[in-house]
C-alpha cells in the first residue's frame, strides 16, 4: 500500500509538472534554495558539535520546537498548499484507513520543504557525532521521529482546519480560533518585548528544559540525555516521542476516517426568513443600473460572512496586520510609531485582496452575463459590497494605530495613507479581476485546496496587482513619507490625496475595468469553474 | 407555420475545444410559439450549442438571432428576450432560494416590488415555499434545478432555453414544471429544451431536432421526425444503430 501511494504521488507530480511549466520553475527554485541552505545547516551542526552538551541541547530543542510549530501552523495559513493526496479523494476506493495512513505519510516526504526538514533533522546526528556512539544512535532514531512529528503535525492541523473551515459554521469557529491565537500571542510578544533580547536569551535553558519533555522536542532532547550518560532518560524520551507519533497517526487516521465517511460537511443548515436583497431597498424610482449594482453589493457582502473562502480571508485580514504590528513593536527595539502601520496595512490588504474577485464567483457568474449586466454596474456593485464596512474598518484601524503610537499629529497622514492604499488596491482590483483572473478553490470547497495548474497565472496576477497598486498609491506614499520624516502638517495633503485622489482612482478603475469586462465577460466565463 | 421571424435562429454555428470539434456548422430554426426538443447522444454538442445560443459561450463562427435580433452583435437588445437554464453551471449558493430569485430579477433591473411579487409566485408554483429561507447550498439537486428555473423565468422572457431541465427533478415537481412550460407556450412563448429522455420529449414537444457530432441530423415537427415509429427507435436508427454489445463476462457478483 505504501508503495502504491508513493507511486501515485510521483505520477501525479509528473503529470502536474508536465502541464504547468511554472510549477517546474517554482520547484527548481525551491530545490536550489534548499540545496543552497544545506551547507549552512551542516555548518551549524558542525559548530554545535564543538559546544557543551547543554548548549547543544538548548539550541536543538529550540530548533525542533520551531520546526514542529512551523509545520503545524504554516500549511494552515498558506493557501494553496499541496493537496494532491487529500484523503477525501480516496473515499470511493474502499481502502482501510489504517493501511492508507502510512502511505500518505511517506508520500508527504516527497516535497521540497519536507526533504529539507529531513536534512535539518538528520543534521542532529552530525551535531551529536562527537559525543559518542550512543548519542549518535539516539540522535539518528530521534531524527526519524522528529521528521515524522513534523509531517504528522502538518497533516493533523490541515485536515482538522479543512474540516472546520469547510463547514458552514466556519464563521463562529474561525472567529474563536483567531481570538485564541491573538490572545495567546499577545502576552508572549509583550513578555519577550519586556525582557529584551538578552533577558530572553537567559531564559532559553529553562524554557528548553521544559520543551524537551513536550511532544514538540522530545526527539531533539533525547541525544543530550545519552551524551550525559543518562541512558534511561534517552530511552524514555525516545519511547515517549514514538508514543506521540503513534498517537498522532491514530488521531490523523480518525480525522481521515471522519472525512471519508462525511466528505462534504452538511452541518448547520441555516435558515433566514428575510430576503436581504429586497429589504431596506427604497421602492422609489431607482435606475435599472442602480438596482442591479445594489443587488450585487448586497450579495457580495453576504459572501463575506457565509463563504468559508471569504471568512478565512477576513480572519487573516484582521489577524495579520495586528500580529505584524505587535511583533514589530515588541520584539525588536522599534519605537511605538510602527503601530500607525495598522490602518494602512488593513487598507492595503483589503484593497489588494480583491484583485481576483471575479474568480470567486466561479461559473455562478453566468447569471451576471445572462442578465446583460454591464461592466460598470458589475464593478460598482462589487465595490459597494466592500466600501460600506471596509472604509469604517480602515478608519478605525488608523485611529487605533495612532492612539497606540501616541502620535495624534500623524492622524491625518495615517488616515490618508490608509484610505489611499485601500482605494489604490480597489482601483487596481477592479481591472485585474477581469483582466487577469486565476482559478481559486470552488465555492464550498476547502479554502486550503489548491487549484492544480494555477500557480503561474496566480503568481503573475499577484505580481501585477502589487506593482500596479504601488504605482497608483505612489503619490500618497511619498507624501506620507514627507509627513512622517519632515512636517506632520503635510498630513493634510496626504489625507486629501488619499481620500480625494483615491475616489478618482476608484472611479477610473471602475470605468477601465468595466470596459475590459464588457469586452471579455463571456470569455471569462469559459475560464471560471 | 407563422410568418413571424423564428424565435431562435442558429446559422452556421461552430465551436472547437482544442482538437475536438464540438459544434460543426450547425443550422437550426426554432419557430415562434413552438415547444422544441433537442435530443442527441452524450457529447453531441447540445450543451455547447445551447451555451452559444444563449450568449454564454463565444462561437468560433456563426450567428444567433433571437426574434430577429443578432445576439452577439447586439446583446443588450437580445438578452432581455431570453430566459436561460444551463446544466453544469454553479449558482450563487450562499443566497437563500428566495434571495437567488430576487437577485436574478434585480440584476435585470426590475423594481423591487415587482420582483417580490414574482418571487413569491414562483416559489409557490415550484413548490419551494418551505425551502425559501434555506441556503441554496443546502438544496438537493432537484431543488437547485427548480430555483434556477425560477431565475430564468423571473423577468418573463419571450424565449426559454433550458438544458436538461428535468434532470434530478422528482415526478411531482416535473409535473409542475411541465404545466408551467405548457402554459407558457400556450400564452405565446417559445421553449427550447434538451433532454436524453425521449419519452419526455415525445410527450411534451411539438418540434424535435436530433443533434449528433455537432450537426443537426434531422429536424422538424415531431411527426416529421419520427415518421410513424417510436421516437427512441427513430433516434437510434438515425445514429446508426446501437452500440455493439461487448460482453463483460467477468461482471458477476461472485467473481473476485
Amino acid at each position: 500500500m505504501v508503495a502504491t501511494v508513493v507511486r501515485l504521488k510521483l505520477t501525479l507530480l509528473r503529470n502536474t509538472l508536465r502541464r504547468d511549466r511554472w510549477r517546474v520553475v517554482l520547484l527548481a527554485l525551491g530545490a536550489v534554495w534548499a540545496l543552497g541552505a544545506v551547507p549552512s545547516v551542516l555548518g551549524g551542526a558542525l559548530f554545535l558539535a564543538r559546544q557543551d552538551v547543554s548548549v547543544r541541547h538548548d539550541m536543538l530543542v529550540v530548533v525542533g520546537t520551531v520546526l514542529v510549530t512551523g509545520w503545524a501552523v504554516v500549511p494552515v495559513l498558506v493557501f494553496g498548499s499541496d493537496d494532491t493526496l487529500e484523503p477525501a479523494r480516496f473515499a470511493t476506493f474502499g481502502v482501510r484507513v489504517r493501511r492508507l495512513v502510512p502511505g500518505l505519510l511517506v508520500a508527504s516526504v516527497l516535497t521540497v520543504p519536507a526533504l529539507f526538514t529531513a536534512v535539518v533533522c538528520a543534521s542532529a546526528v552530525v551535531a551529536w557525532g562527537s559525543a559518542g556512539t550512543a548519542a549518535a544512535v539516539v540522535a539518528a532514531a530521534g531524527a526519524v521521529l522528529a521528521l515524522a512529528t513534523c509531517l504528522l503535525a502538518a497533516r493533523i492541523t490541515t485536515t482538522a482546519a479543512a474540516r472546520m473551515l469547510g463547514s458552514r459554521r466556519a464563521r463562529e469557529l474561525s472567529a474563536v480560533t483567531a481570538a485564541v491565537v491573538v490572545t495567546s500571542a499577545l502576552p508572549l510578544a509583550f513578555g519577550i518585548g519586556g525582557l529584551g533580547l538578552e533577558g530572553t536569551l537567559e531564559r532559553v535553558p529553562g524554557i528548553a528544559r521544559v520543551l524537551g519533555w513536550t511532544p514538540l522536542a522530545l526527539a531533539w532532547a533525547a541525544p543530550a540525555s545519552a551524551a550525559d550518560g543518562d541512558t534511561l532518560g534517552a530511552v524514555s524520551r525516545l519511547a515517549l516521542a514514538s508514543a506521540w507519533v503513534v498517537l498522532g497517526a491514530v488521531a490523523w487516521g480518525l480525522l481521515i476516517r471522519r472525512r471519508l465517511v462525511n466528505p462534504s460537511e452538511g452541518s448547520g443548515r441555516s435558515r433566514r426568513q428575510v430576503d436581504a436583497l429586497l429589504t431596506g431597498s427604497r421602492l422609489g424610482a431607482a435606475s435599472r443600473e442602480r438596482i442591479a449594482a445594489r443587488a450585487i453589493g448586497v450579495r457580495a457582502r453576504r459572501y463575506w460572512v457565509t463563504d468559508p473562502r471569504f471568512v478565512t480571508a477576513l480572519v487573516s485580514l484582521l489577524v495579520l496586520p495586528a500580529l505584524i504590528t505587535v511583533l514589530l513593536a515588541t520584539v525588536v527595539d522599534v519605537p511605538g510609531i510602527v503601530a500607525i502601520a495598522l490602518g494602512p496595512l488593513l487598507g492595503a490588504t483589503l484593497g489588494w485582496g480583491r484583485h481576483n474577485d471575479l474568480a470567486f464567483d466561479g461559473s455562478a457568474f453566468w447569471l451576471h452575463v445572462v442578465s446583460g449586466t454591464t461592466g460598470r454596474v458589475d464593478r460598482w456593485g462589487r465595490l459597494l459590497g466592500l466600501l460600506g464596512w471596509g472604509v469604517p474598518l480602515v478608519v478605525a484601524g488608523s485611529l487605533a494605530g495612532v492612539a497606540v503610537a501616541r502620535r495624534p499629529d500623524l492622524l491625518p497622514a495615517t488616515l490618508g495613507l490608509a484610505l489611499g492604499l485601500l482605494a489604490a488596491g480597489l482601483a487596481v482590483s477592479a481591472v485585474t479581476s477581469v483582466a487577469l483572473p486565476y482559478p481559486v478553490p470552488a465555492a464550498g470547497a476547502s479554502p486550503f485546496a489548491s487549484e492544480a495548474g494555477a500557480i503561474g497565472a496566480s503568481m503573475a496576477a499577484q505580481l501585477v496587482a502589487s506593482a500596479a497598486t504601488a504605482v497608483v498609491a505612489l503619490p500618497v506614499l511619498v507624501a506620507f513619507a514627507l509627513a512622517v520624516a519632515w512636517q506632520p502638517a503635510i498630513g493634510w495633503v496626504v489625507l486629501a490625496l488619499g481620500a480625494g485622489g483615491g475616489a478618482v482612482a476608484v472611479r477610473a478603475g471602475v470605468v477601465l475595468g468595466g470596459r475590459v469586462y464588457d469586452a471579455r465577460a463571456v470569455r471569462l466565463l469559459a475560464r471560471l469553474r | 407555420m407563422t410568418a413571424l421571424a423564428p424565435a431562435l435562429s442558429l446559422r452556421g454555428l461552430a465551436r472547437r475545444f482544442g482538437a475536438t470539434i464540438a459544434v460543426a456548422g450547425l443550422d437550426l430554426d426554432i419557430p415562434s410559439g413552438s415547444f422544441y426538443g433537442v435530443v442527441g447522444p452524450n457529447g453531441a454538442g447540445k450543451t455547447t450549442t445551447l451555451s452559444m445560443a444563449t450568449g454564454l459561450l463565444v462561437p468560433d463562427a456563426g450567428r444567433v438571432l433571437v426574434h430577429g435580433v443578432d445576439l452577439w452583435a447586439d446583446p443588450h437588445a437580445a438578452r432581455p428576450l431570453l430566459g436561460v437554464l444551463l446544466d453544469g453551471l454553479r449558482t450563487f449558493d450562499r443566497l437563500t432560494g428566495a434571495e437567488l430569485i430576487s437577485y436574478a430579477g434585480l440584476l435585470r433591473g426590475m423594481p423591487a416590488d415587482v420582483v417580490r411579487e414574482r418571487r413569491d409566485d414562483l416559489l409557490a408554483a415550484l413548490d419551494l415555499r418551505a425551502a425559501a429561507g434555506l441556503l441554496v447550498a443546502d438544496y438537493s439537486a432537484g431543488m437547485t434545478k427548480k430555483v434556477a428555473l425560477a431565475c430564468a423565468l423571473v423577468h418573463a422572457p419571450r424565449l426559454l432555453v433550458l438544458d436538461e431541465p428535468f434532470e434530478a427533478v422528482d415526478p411531482v415537481s416535473a409535473t409542475a414544471i411541465r404545466g408551467i412550460l405548457t402554459r407558457f407556450v400556450a400564452a405565446g412563448g417559445t421553449v427550447v429544451l434538451s433532454s436524453h429522455v425521449m419519452a419526455l420529449v415525445e410527450r411534451l414537444c411539438d418540434h424535435v431536432a436530433v443533434v449528433a457530432a455537432g450537426r443537426v441530423v434531422e429536424a422538424g415537427t415531431l411527426d416529421e421526425v419520427r415518421r410513424g415509429i417510436d421516437l427512441e427507435d427513430r433516434f437510434v436508427g438515425l445514429l446508426g444503430g446501437a452500440v455493439p454489445e461487448q460482453e463483460l463476462a467477468w461482471l458477476r457478483p461472485s467473481s473476485a
